[in-house]
């Protein structure tokens, strides 16, 4: 049994397919039709729909796409829907929707309700951590919307709106919630299925000992590390697996800490955290998240689950095998530690075993004389996978390359160092020229595939070029420390 | 379903006041308040009839090739299907080529494209049909000689339809004699329409043999007419209705039609409701896209860059059937002047057949993909004489009274004003220097700047496409209903058409009621294209409402002893008389008065646009009844090491006549640049060596996000068209997408500041990183040449 709130009320389902979607599911079986599906990909955004969740800390509100979310995923949360989002006896519409009447921000409308949802969702979380709607900036907005394809406005219209949005009278959606309601604290389901239809379930485990002994009863289960790309099997493959489970509730999977020499990541630590938890230690790690897939995906993307889910053109295994990162795998053989570089075997190939998976991400933070660099290249600047990702790991004395390491994404069938070009720039003096001859090396590390997204005579061209950037952008950010 | 709430009664009752949201006026969409809340209904949005189907289309595995079986029993005994049909199973026509045929509803034995629709399996539900459709097991005979480039088709002379030639003056006299020629070439990748809603229809069974047909289509007409031929029953035993559609740009002319007739065959062979709706893959596979155009042209000009001549062929992208491609590559024939005289000019156009899904209407209807070609001239002939771009495009920019290479006299022709003071205001000339010496200042990093013209030839070409109906009733309440043959896509016109019939009466927007466009209220209507739909629709609507003003008038007279001159519709109400005697009726006290005095309150408006032919025979006449104009001004920030770029300003002024609805006007015009934008720089179609789509989703076709556009301030010239359109506005769907050409001559124009701006860098459209990487580097090596060779002097 799952239970969610929608519509002042908690809907309780006991009977549904355990890998249905959010989409299919308020579509097909509650005629919520305001949920739109463009793609039923979680590339598009029509889909899009706020959720919050209720902890301590009070409700959180964020985005989902809801076409490859599983149902489950709203088990004990709260949803808004854009027919749902003006809350009785308040506004009749919400200022969001309100100012993307007033400001024309749309015409066909398809788009709109996830264009909706996505402000919404700026809008309750900037009033839940006690920020200015005046104070919303550009990039903000554009991170809002980072996922949300609109076709016919251009986007002005909503920019427009959104920069509005504190000239309207106030709705704060948490305060109504919990002045109606009272916020329900999460109620653990146990190790028992919480959907099952026809032999087929769908669990939630609270703790990695549920989930161990889930695996040694259902070896073939999916395990679900946020699904932004395993969702695709469901609505692309139209695939129905036998067991899902779900990991996003277990809590020794999450969060970040830091410890004398490393930082450890939870693996089910997602894109959005890692935007916060990280800007410290890696501040390159962070903008570059910012960068990756959607907010709407990065709300549910994790970290983990891009690592094992050991796609060629995945961004974080780049960044962290250009680090020293180490994963702390654990399952029903115990744990073990493994070097992230001895993970990626072959295309979508890992040293996973079955019934392991990866608890954490122990990566060395970086001393005094050590920088990293991460550049995506793709034709689109947000939402689009890289043709080309290279991340640099350099220790230098600000003349000469002292140490260095450099990961791809996108260069091979995995993950991979360039291990002639580092060979080619260590110790060599941290200069244009060593850059631009060590730019040859690239093509005896890689062979790059010509692809929807480049040819691989680009792919390697940049990746050579971007040696040269790697100086560039050491001597400006050398310059502006040197300011600060 | 206008948004406008409860008819009122109250505040302001007798509403004695100037009337809102007329002419000229800035209203929201007439669905605003349903789109942000998500109750606008779209077609898969409409609550099903009990036991409705869902069908699913099964595809050809192969570009060309024949099939030989297709066993279909595991797909029928998938759970829960109920029937499938193939070619076989259509009841009469087969063939549903809109214009020209070669378009088979479902294909077999002969394989025309990749993906191509076989079969379609219908079943209780859309994942059950889904899943179902990949159980099909066919022997297919592939053939190797497919035809999968535009290239391939030219070298095997593969066309769908004739070559057309369009000639003025002698061209090759012109160019021998010319001081200077260039030649050279563009290919212009096509583009998918990416609406946001997909391709979807909802038939159900009626009682007499007939179908009611739900469906997102621009031309409810045309689906009417095929769903008749392929069932084999009359039209009037067939309705279409199209309340709105989630996005459409042309993708919904043609490609609409396909899925309303199988949802139609099926829905009669079961006596059940079926509807068909493509998800995200399959439409992008099934669905026809903007045309690619191979460009080639030799040019000739002077010293100081005025053109002499121009030789040009103009290829287009097909794909395998006709469909509209006539059309399409007649307009890109058309644009390829864009704003500029040609003494002498020769264009051949070639509709070149392609084993892929056939090519379609996209807003702008081939006319961009001539336009850029033309923008490319000019800069090319610029820095050819090391001149500004600009200073080139004003020296060759129409004067009054010269004539196109299709003999049409340009009248009416304020385009350099229009430039001049985009010019001013933009601030082009101090951003020219400034980029200058940012560019010398900065390897890394190169700035573009571009201005550009837009002049797009309003009518469809097809001539009597140009007319339109529209009915309107009157209820004795003073509510209006309003109907006419245009569909709403997003683009405003149920807004635009109700805002005409409320100035005509001279009563508040929120009495007219707009309604779902229906095959059974105007009939025989034009598809919603060409950018045409308020010029046609407004002026339609606006007949009846005089038609009906005219009566209501007439009994003024008659009654009251009046003249007509002193009957006036205004200030939400009737006012008959004058001085002394005038009396004001509410407009529902005068509807309920004229409907005790036995005056028809329900009337049909028509109209057809004047002036306009063309004879194909000598490719000569005036084919449009005006031009659209505009300019616009974008810059961009290259990265020349990785082609990354920036666009970071665009200034558009844009000329829309006297604006109809500016709110919605200037919404086309950003959403249209930002659709153009997208078309030239991020959005890429790759067909892969076997013919297949390998850009066949939202996660490798790329449309712009919000963090793409640029800083964007557009403008409205606001100049009254000088022909007698309604109320003097101009058509405004499509004529923006163009402005993004400013965009990749920019972008060109950063490649070219690398080589002096005395080189021409390749720059084939979409201009992804990597192309523009390669411009950047093909312009270094240019330079690097340059710098190697001993000086010479003067220009090669």
């Amino acid at each position: 049994m799952i239970r969610f709130f929608l519509n002042s009320e908690w809907v309780t389902v006991t009977d549904a397919d355990p890998s249905c979607t959010i989409l299919s599911f308020l579509r097909t079986e509650m005629m919520q039709n305001s949920v739109k599906e463009g793609c039923a990909a979680g590339d598009c955004g029509a889909c899009t729909l706020m959720v919050a969740e209720a902890s301590e800390k009070g409700l959180t509100f964020y985005t989902i796409n809801s076409c490859i979310a599983l149902l489950g995923h709203l088990h004990n949360r709260y949803l808004f829907t854009a027919s749902s989002l003006g809350v009785p006896g308040l506004n009749e519409l919400h200022p969001v929707q309100q100012a993307m009447v007033d400001f024309h921000g749309a015409q066909c409308g398809f788009c709109t309700p996830g264009v909706v949802m996505s402000l919404a969702a700026l809008y309750q979380q900037t009033l839940q951590q006690g920020g200015s709607l005046s104070a919303l900036t550009d990039e903000d907005i554009h991170q809002a919307l980072s996922g949300n394809l609109c076709r016919c406005t251009g986007y002005t219209p909503i920019l427009r709106a959104a920069k509005a949005l504190d000239s309207y009278p106030q709705q704060n959606l948490a305060a109504a919630l919990e002045a109606t309601e009272g916020v329900q604290e999460w109620q653990p389901s146990g190790a028992e299925s919480i959907l099952e239809q026809g032999g087929r379930r769908l669990f939630q485990p609270q703790s990695c000992s549920e989930l161990h002994h889930l695996l040694a009863a259902y070896p073939d289960a999916w395990l679900w590390a946020g699904g932004t790309d395993l969702g695709l099997e469901l609505t692309q493959r139209f695939k129905a697996p036998d067991t899902i489970i779900q990991l996003e509730r277990i809590a020794e999977l999450q969060g970040i800490s830091e410890q004398e020499e490393d930082i450890v990541i939870g693996a089910m630590t997602s894109y959005t955290s890692l935007e916060h938890g990280l800007a410290n230690p890696f501040p390159s790690i962070a903008r570059l998240v910012h960068r990756i897939a959607s907010r709407q995906i990065r709300n549910l993307g994790t970290l983990g689950g891009n690592i094992a889910n050991a796609s060629p053109i995945g961004d974080m295994p780049p960044v962290f095998l250009s680090l020293s990162t180490t994963l702390l795998l654990d399952g029903v053989d115990g744990p073990r530690e493994l070097p992230l570089q001895d993970f990626f075997i072959n295309y979508k190939q890992t040293a996973l075993k079955q019934g392991e998976y990866i608890a954490a991400v122990k990566v060395k933070k970086l001393a005094a004389d050590e920088r990293l660099f991460c550049w995506k290249i793709s034709k689109r600047s947000d939402d689009d996978i890289s043709a080309l990702m290279m991340a640099i790991w350099l220790k230098t004395d600000g003349t000469t390359i002292n140490d260095i390491r450099i990961a791809c994404g996108g260069m091979a069938a995995i993950p991979k160092r360039a291990l002639h070009t580092e060979n080619a720039l260590r110790h060599q003096p941290l200069t244009l020229d060593s850059a631009r001859n060590a730019a040859s090396a690239i093509s005896k590390d890689f062979k790059p595939m010509s692809d929807v997204r480049a040819t691989a005579e680009y792919r390697l061209q940049v990746a050579g070029n971007l040696l040269q950037k790697l100086v560039i952008e050491y001597q400006a950010s050398d310059k502006a420390e040197d300011v600060a | 379903m206008s948004h406008y709430s409860a008819f009122p009664k109250s505040d302001d009752a007798y509403r004695k006041r100037p009337s809102k949201g007329g002419r000229g006026k800035s209203v929201t969409h007439d669905s605003a308040d349903m789109h942000v809340t998500g109750t606008a209904l779209y077609v898969d949005d409409i609550p099903e009839p009990a036991r409705t189907l869902h069908a699913v289309v099964g595809k050809s595995p192969v570009a060309k090739g024949t099939l030989k079986s297709l066993d279909l029993s595991a797909v029928k005994a998938s759970p829960g299907v109920v029937d499938v049909i193939t070619i076989d199973d259509i009841p009469a026509e087969r063939d549903i080529g809109p214009v020209f045929k070669g378009d088979p509803i479902l294909a077999g034995p002969e394989l025309m494209f990749h993906g191509q629709a076989l079969f379609v399996v219908a079943a209780d539900s859309f994942r059950q049909a889904k899943t179902a459709a990949l159980a099909a097991e066919m022997d297919v005979d592939e053939a190797s000689d497919a035809i999968v480039t535009l290239e391939q088709s030219l070298a095997a002379g593969a066309r769908v339809r004739p070559d057309h030639t369009m000639n003025k003056g002698d061209t090759d006299a012109a160019l021998a004699a010319a001081p200077n020629t260039l030649t050279s070439e563009l290919y212009v990748k096509g583009q998918e329409h990416f609406y946001l809603e997909g391709q979807v229809s909802l038939a159900v069974p009626a009682d007499d043999g007939g179908v009611n047909i739900f469906t997102s289509s621009q031309h409810p007409s045309e689906v009417q007419k095929l769903v008749a031929e392929v069932l084999g029953i009359a039209m009037h035993k067939v309705t279409v209705q199209v309340r709105r559609m989630g996005g459409a740009f042309g993708g919904k002319e043609t490609q609409a039609a396909p899925w309303a007739c199988l949802a139609a065959v099926l829905a009669v062979r079961n006596k059940r409701p079926v509807k068909l709706r493509l998800d995200r893959q399959d439409d992008m596979v099934l669905t026809g896209k903007r045309h690619d155009f191979l460009n080639r042209w030799t040019v000739g000009f002077d010293d100081e860059g005025r053109l002499l001549g121009a030789d040009v062929h103009l290829a287009g992208f097909c794909g395998c059937s006709p469909d509209l491609s006539d059309a399409i590559v007649d307009r890109a024939m058309f644009h390829i002047d864009n704003a500029y005289h040609y003494p002498a000019m020769r264009v051949l156009g070639q509709r070149c057949f392609i084993n892929t899904v056939s090519n379609t209407a996209f807003r702008g209807f081939g006319g961009p993909q001539g336009m850029i070609a033309g923008e490319a001239i000019l800069d090319d002939v610029a820095r050819a004489i090391g001149a500004d771009p600009l200073d080139v495009r004003y020296r060759n920019l129409y004067q009054e009274g010269q004539q196109t290479h299709y003999g049409q006299v340009m009248e009416d022709f304020p385009l350099a004003e229009l430039m001049q003071q985009l010019e001013t205001s933009c601030h082009y000339r101090e951003r020219r220097e400034a980029i200058k010496a940012f560019n010398a200042q900065n390897p890394w990093q190169k700035k573009g700047l571009a201005l550009t013209p837009v002049r797009f030839g309003i009518s469809f070409t097809v001539q009597h496409l140009n007319q339109a109906g529209a009915l309107i009733h009157i209820y004795t309440d003073g509510s209006v209903y309003l109907n006419h043959g245009g569909t709403e896509m997003g683009q405003g016109l149920f807004t635009k058409v109700a805002q005409v019939v409320a100035n005509e009466f001279g009563i508040d927007l929120e009495y007219v009621q707009v309604s779902a466009t229906a095959t059974d209220k105007v009939p025989n209507t034009s598809p919603t294209a060409a950018s045409s739909g308020s010029d046609l629709n407004g002026k339609a609507a606006q007949a009846a409402a005089q038609t009906l003003k005219q009566r209501m008038t007439e009994l003024a007279v008659e009654q009251f002893g009046v003249s007509a001159d002193d009957v006036r519709f205004e200030n939400n109400h009737v006012i008959v008389g004058s001085g002394d005697t005038e009396k004001w009726f509410t407009f529902a006290e005068y509807a309920q008065f004229a409907y005790e005095q036995r005056i028809s309150l329900s009337a049909t408006g028509y109209y057809r646009t004047p002036k306009i032919w063309y004879d194909r025979n000598t490719s000569t006449g005036r084919p449009f009844y005006y031009y659209a104009l505009g300019a616009s001004c974008s810059e961009v920030l290259v990265d020349t090491l990785t082609g990354e770029y920036k666009v970071v300003k665009t200034d558009i002024l844009h000329d829309v006549g006297d604006s109809l609805s500016p709110a919605i006007d200037i919404g086309q015009i950003e959403g249209g640049f930002v659709q153009g934008m997208g078309w030239l720089t991020t959005e890429e179609l790759v067909w892969n060596d076997k013919g297949a789509l390998a850009s066949a989703s939202a996660a490798t076709y790329k449309i712009p996000t919000s963090v793409d556009v640029p800083e964007l301030n557009v403008e409205l010239f606001g100049r009254p068209n000088a022909e007698a359109t309604i109320y003097n506005s101009k058509a405004v769907g499509e004529p923006p997408l163009m402005h993004g050409i400013s965009v990749w001559c920019a972008l060109r124009d950063a490649a070219a500041s690398i080589a002096g701006y005395r080189f021409n860098p390749p720059l084939d459209t979409p201009a992804t990183p990597e192309r523009v990487l390669n411009a950047v580097m093909a312009a270094q090596v240019w330079q690097e040449a340059q710098n190697k060779a001993p000086s010479r002097e003067g220009n090669e």
